[in-house]
């Protein structure tokens, strides 16, 4: 029989609040983030777009990143690593010290040549590449010009050093590296890099590394942090019209499935690790299981870079791949996290592919109405939120469903649930769709 | 212009932080590689955490002679921090 896989912690970064315990209660309650985007923003480009969900905060000193880590690790790798600590706190797992100097931990009762990272991000660590080029550019710029400069001095608003650390700050591997090296693990450390797939797909990809006895535990998950100075990244998807626009009330701007969206609420970044566990190893640890990973499917539009493919053909055959993985039946499924970005193209696309698939039967909603849209974190972060809300038997309200689309069975209020089996599903730029299929653990 | 052993205090304090050392083991003889142990990228490290604790930028050419404590301490004191 093959090994059954739990998730037995969570760790979470969001613009709602960092740390697991923060975020569930404040998602249960239906809470949400929208605010006006920088205002320095401004003096780059007129922005189609009007609002955010920045993070509570950036200074991470209070879940243990030093002032050394915060100047030589990318925003992402920080993110990486506070949701790491929080994961194995969760899971019951005590760490002791391996290197002082170094900083670096061993994981207690933790074989760590079975024990491997799976971690996903969309940009990697693009914001360190944007501050380290501003610094490379101004900096002779500068040199040459006379003191009155001062307002184009401040317009550049570069770093004033070239961070020997750049290319570790960069690179996509890194916030899978920063955490195989803090926790000591040696088995495979893999980045997915899908877009909005990344999380998603790195946790079923850790699945896969579980089940199959290559390994007894993985930290699994994404992370994403998409902040520069300039409003470059920011300016990337709104050159495209993908994000939302508020007319008004901000509060009212990010609105997936209503028939009023705009499109996406862009975050700050985010972050969720999960600690995926062979079950058997968890029990003999006494761990506690949140629930059960029990399937994934992956399928490529090979469609467009940009655009989800409207018809949904690889999406339904991704949920079909999911569903047999778990050895479940559309009729099984209680509950769905919804890619739902609040673009006009997804969400009509995937309700219709849900409603095809499933009916009005499950409880849908989104978790991008709360935090916005953390690109490569998202599908990490709404993992976690299909796992609490099977063992919690609740979720969240899916936010502004004043008008919804495509007759499913939203998420409105508060409020307790039934849910033995859940879905989680997203869709990438570049085609990818990546679907997980959790159990409520019995 | 702060007196000699605030700044000592100073870079002790960023020494600590960065190199993980004890306190009592950095004086101002302490040579970074020989007697605090530090490698090529503790060094860069280092560098960094100074240039934010005293709030000026270390140029490279600068940098290449501040092998101990004595070296940082003389380079700090000479500027006026």
């Amino acid at each position: 029989m093959s090994r059954r896989v739990v998730v037995t912690g969570i760790g979470v970064v969001t613009p709602l609040a960092v740390g697991v315990a923060a975020f569930w209660r404040r998602a249960l309650a239906g809470e949400s983030v929208c605010e006006p985007l920088p205002a320095h923003w401004a003096a780059y480009h007129r922005f189609h777009s009007n609002v955010w969900a920045p993070l509570p905060s950036r200074d991470f000193s209070a879940q243990g990143i030093s002032r050394v880590d915060a100047a030589q690790l990318d925003p992402s790798e920080q993110i990486a690593l506070v949701c790491a600590k929080e994961a194995l706190e969760t899971a019951g797992i005590a760490t002791r010290v391996r290197d002082a100097k170094k900083g670096t931990l061993t994981l207690e009762g933790v074989d760590p040549a079975a024990a491997g990272v799976f971690l996903g991000t969309g940009v990697g660590g693009a914001t360190s590449l944007i501050a380290n080029v501003a610094n490379h550019v101004a900096t002779p710029l500068m040199a040459g010009l006379p003191a009155e400069a001062a307002a184009l001095k401040a317009h550049f608003r570069a770093p004033s050093r070239f961070n020997p650390f750049a290319v570790t700050m960069v690179m996509p591997n890194g916030p899978g590296a920063v955490v195989g090296i803090r926790f000591g693990l040696h088995g495979r450390n893999t980045t997915c890099a899908a877009a909005c797939a990344s999380g998603a797909m790195a946790i079923g990809h850790a699945l896969r590394a579980v089940r199959s006895g290559e390994m007894q535990l993985a930290l699994a998950g994404g992370v994403e942090y998409l902040a520069d100075e300039y409003g470059g990244l920011f300016r990337g998807f709104d050159v495209v019209r993908t994000l939302a626009r508020a007319e008004g009330d901000p509060a009212l701007a990010n609105r997936p499935f209503d028939a009023a969206r705009s499109g996406f609420l862009f975050a700050e970044g985010g972050g969720a690790v999960l600690v995926v566990e062979e079950l058997d190893h968890a029990l003999q640890r006494g761990a506690p299981v949140i629930a059960e990973l029990a399937g994934y499917g992956e399928t490529f539009d090979a469609h467009s870079v940009m655009m989800i493919e409207s018809r949904g053909v690889q999406m339904e055959r991704m949920i079909a791949l999911a569903l047999a993985d778990a050895g479940v039946a559309p009729g099984d499924v209680d509950y769905v996290n919804a890619h739902g970005t609040g673009t006009l193209l997804n969400d009509e696309t995937e309700a219709a592919l849900l409603g095809r698939v499933f009916g009005d039967r499950p409880l849908v909603n989104s978790t991008k109405s709360l935090i916005g849209h953390t690109i490569g974190a998202s599908g990490a972060i709404e993992a976690a939120v299909a796992a609490l809300s099977l063992r919690d038997q609740a979720t969240h309200p899916s936010a502004n469903l004043e008008r919804p689309i495509g007759g499913l069975r939203y998420a409105r209020e508060p409020g307790p649930a039934n849910i033995g089996c859940a879905l989680s599903e997203s869709f990438a730029f570049g085609g990818h769709n990546a679907a997980l299929v959790l159990k409520r653990f019995s | 212009m702060p007196d000699q052993q605030e700044i000592f205090d100073r870079v002790s304090k960023v020494i600590v932080e960065t190199l993980k050392v004890d306190r009592e083991k950095i004086t101002p003889a302490s040579r970074f590689t020989e007697d605090l142990g530090s490698d090529s990228l503790d060094r860069l490290t280092l560098l960094m955490q100074l240039e934010d604790e005293f709030g000026r930028k270390i140029s490279d050419e600068d940098a290449q002679g501040l092998t101990s404590v004595q070296a940082v301490l003389d380079y700090i004191g000479g500027q006026g921090a």
